[in-house]
């Protein structure tokens, strides 16, 4: 069987095959022999080279959080369409959503703005911090949503950027 | 010794508070807003009390409410802890009337330390080093005269700040004046008070601060330093003590200051002086914290001393049984304050759902934590997770054990800082405790350390995929006998193990 996993805008393809209980898994068309036990739900033990590594695994779903050395990998199970449309979405339209319920301090981009890619666009506040909210690509902001003041849920959608190829609507 | 204790807080350090009071032999009240209800400070105390909602505003903050819950219950103190109502004048003097003894020093003495522009000037009258700048509020106008006088770099904070908040670093004439309008603005939004003062610019500033501990028979003792230069939005992020740094001479220097300046206020109970130190180990007063501190814990094993239960006791009328003389320090202790949060999004908090959690244990590990497997992380309070905390006989041994303690530390849900704190322990530099509040900025590789191997997270992926498709749990509880099959779906089971 073959998995296909986006991490971070990034796709991986995975390739698992259980042959007389040895299981041989394929990345990137680079063949690992690999040991493996689930410890407990949430713990497997890999043996991969004679390296032990031990790992957190939580999967929800199509999401799969990845513990390993002390940093949380966020992995999604994709299909080849779902894969299509991501690489398309650098170049797109795209939604800049409230990550956590929280307050808008301050809107720093007006309708039509030119953006970059990674500049801060929206300040919100939550738990007693300020964070800054990014564009996920170079382009225009085209509609702003948010309002100074406004307390806001998870995933609403505060501004949307789109880039200078994205269709016009 | 008083018989019930209220205890006006959550989180790590509620329970920590709670586990001091049951070793005093004291029962513990415990007060909640609705999203603490699952929370382990209400498991763990003997009394558990709903105060509001789940904002701060609605619940820990709210004084009568608190103070009712002492009154209902019968306690006869209560623990601030820290944050919400620890340095609350107004309610310390609420518990006084009441007739409930607040477990910290006196109204006058937080009033006192509160307002910074004050407690600077206690501080000059006491002859304790201050950092060059204004005395006290300003105007525009005499903001310039000043900044003319002291030179650049030099800072802006806002009077009634905290937590990084109307703070300008301004580096040339030419931004003063923006900087102080940004300053003013941010004040005024944070604080409702846009008061400002200025003051020199220490370049590479170090903080070390030292622990104090009073009584109410005019015992004022120090507990060395600790030093918390580690910094990410001028919050703490790792702390040690005693500080790598600091000579023996100047440690004697800041813990004779900082009792002087206790004594001006008459103080009482636990309080930390935090100082400003330069790279020639001059120091200079910043603002006395009055309450326990969230770093407490690495004094008190160096020291053996335990601060919060000495809280009660100062509180409850005990007088210290030992003399400065007799207070030694031991070998090195290092804490990490693991948060929920995310180093690669510039440390932006992440609420969720703890998953699954795996904790460091052994010799001299100790984690204060409130967290548990499928506990919520709301995004109401502060995301600090846990304290994890080592002690060794060396600094660079106490270093070695956290690096080891923290490959054990695993959590599932939420996006934690556990992998920048393991890189910090491996840094060059911080072993080598060339440290200041800089640190972090300086150090973009320990935030997003570039390439890494992540062929074991891809193949946990895959088997995590697999087993959920093919075989796995799914199977065999499809060969589950009916009858459990049965009570699962009325929700009837014998024991938690059918």
């Amino acid at each position: 069987m073959t998995y296909t996993f986006k991490l971070n805008d990034q796709i991986f393809k995975v390739t698992f095959e259980e042959n007389d209980g040895q299981i041989e898994l394929e990345i990137e068309g680079e063949k690992l022999p690999v040991d493996y036990r689930k410890i407990e739900d949430n713990l497997y033990s890999i043996i991969l080279d004679g390296q032990s590594i031990t790992l957190g695994v939580f999967k929800k779903g199509k999401k799969i959080q990845v513990f390993l050395d002390g940093d949380l990998y966020d992995l999604e199970s994709i299909s080849e369409r779902e894969q299509r449309k991501s690489s398309l979405a650098a170049s797109g339209v795209q939604e800049i959503k409230a990550p956590m319920p929280s307050r808008v301090v301050k809107v720093l981009k007006s309708e039509g703005d030119e953006v970059t890619k990674d500049e801060g666009v929206i300040v919100i506040e939550a738990m007693k911090m300020e964070s800054e909210l990014k564009s996920p690509l170079a382009g225009k902001v085209r509609n702003v949503m948010a309002k100074e003041g406004d307390a806001i849920e998870a995933g609403t959608v505060l501004m949307v950027v789109a880039s200078d190829t994205a269709p016009t609507e | 010794m008083f018989k019930k204790i209220l205890i006006a807080n959550r989180g790590e350090i509620a329970v920590r508070i709670i586990r001091a009071c049951r070793e005093l032999g004291a029962s513990t009240v415990a007060v909640y807003s609705d999203a603490d209800r699952r929370s382990l400070h209400v498991a763990l105390a003997d009394e558990a009390y709903h105060i509001g909602g789940s904002a701060p505003g609605e619940s820990y903050l709210k004084k009568e409410n608190i103070i009712d819950v002492a009154r209902k219950s019968g306690a006869e103190a209560i623990h601030p802890g820290f944050g919400f109502l620890s340095e609350n004048a107004e309610f310390a003097e609420m518990c006084e009337k009441a007739g409930i003894v607040f477990i910290g020093p006196s109204p006058e003495a937080i009033r006192l330390m509160g307002d910074k522009i004050t407690a600077r000037k206690i501080a000059y009258d006491a002859k304790v080093p201050l950092v060059p700048g204004s005395e006290g509020a300003v105007s525009d106008v005499e903001a310039s005269v000043v900044a003319g006088e002291i030179g650049y770099p030099l800072m802006i904070k806002a009077s009634a700040g905290g937590g990084g908040k109307g703070m300008r670093l301004v580096r040339t004439k030419e931004d003063f004046e923006s900087a102080l309008r940004m300053a003013r603005s941010e004040a005024r939004s944070a604080f409702g008070d846009d008061s400002v003062y200025v003051e020199r610019f220490v370049e590479q500033p170090r903080h070390i601060e030292i622990q104090l501990i009073a009584d109410s028979h005019g015992n004022v003792l120090h507990l060395f330093e600790r030093e918390c230069s580690i910094q990410r939005r001028h919050q703490k992020v790792i702390e040690e003590a005693p500080s790598g740094f600091i000579s023996a001479k100047t440690r004697k220097k800041m813990g004779d200051v900082a009792i002087r300046i206790a004594k001006a206020v008459k103080y009482k109970g636990a309080g930390t002086i935090e100082f400003i130190m330069d790279q020639k180990q001059n120091f200079y007063f910043l603002e006395m914290n009055t309450r326990v501190q969230v770093e407490h814990p690495v004094t008190e094993m160096i020291t053996g001393f335990d601060i919060v239960k000495w809280m009660i006791r100062i509180a409850a009328g005990e007088k210290l049984p030992f003399k400065q003389g007799d207070i030694e320090m031991n070998g090195h202790a290092v804490e990490c304050r693991v948060y929920a949060e995310d180093p690669a999004t510039n440390f932006m908090p992440s609420p969720g759902t703890i998953e699954y959690l795996s904790t460091p244990s052994g010799p001299g590990i100790r984690d204060d934590s409130a967290i548990y497997n499928g506990c919520e992380i709301t995004s109401f309070y502060d995301p600090m997770l846990s304290k994890l905390i080592v002690w060794a006989d060396t600094r660079e041994a106490a270093i070695d054990r956290m690096a080891a303690a923290l490959k054990d530390y695993i959590v599932l849900g939420v996006k934690t800082n556990i992998g920048f704190l393991r890189r910090v322990m491996a840094d060059e530099e911080f072993r080598q405790c060339k440290i200041d509040t800089g640190y972090i900025e300086r150090h973009p590789e320990l935030i997003n350390p570039g390439e890494r191997d992540i062929k074991p997270a891809l193949i946990a992926a895959a088997i995590a995929m697999e087993n959920s498709t093919v075989s796995g749990p799914q199977s065999q509880a499809a060969a589950a006998s009916n009858w459990k099959l049965f009570a699962r779906r009325v929700g009837v089971t014998r024991s938690p193990l059918a």
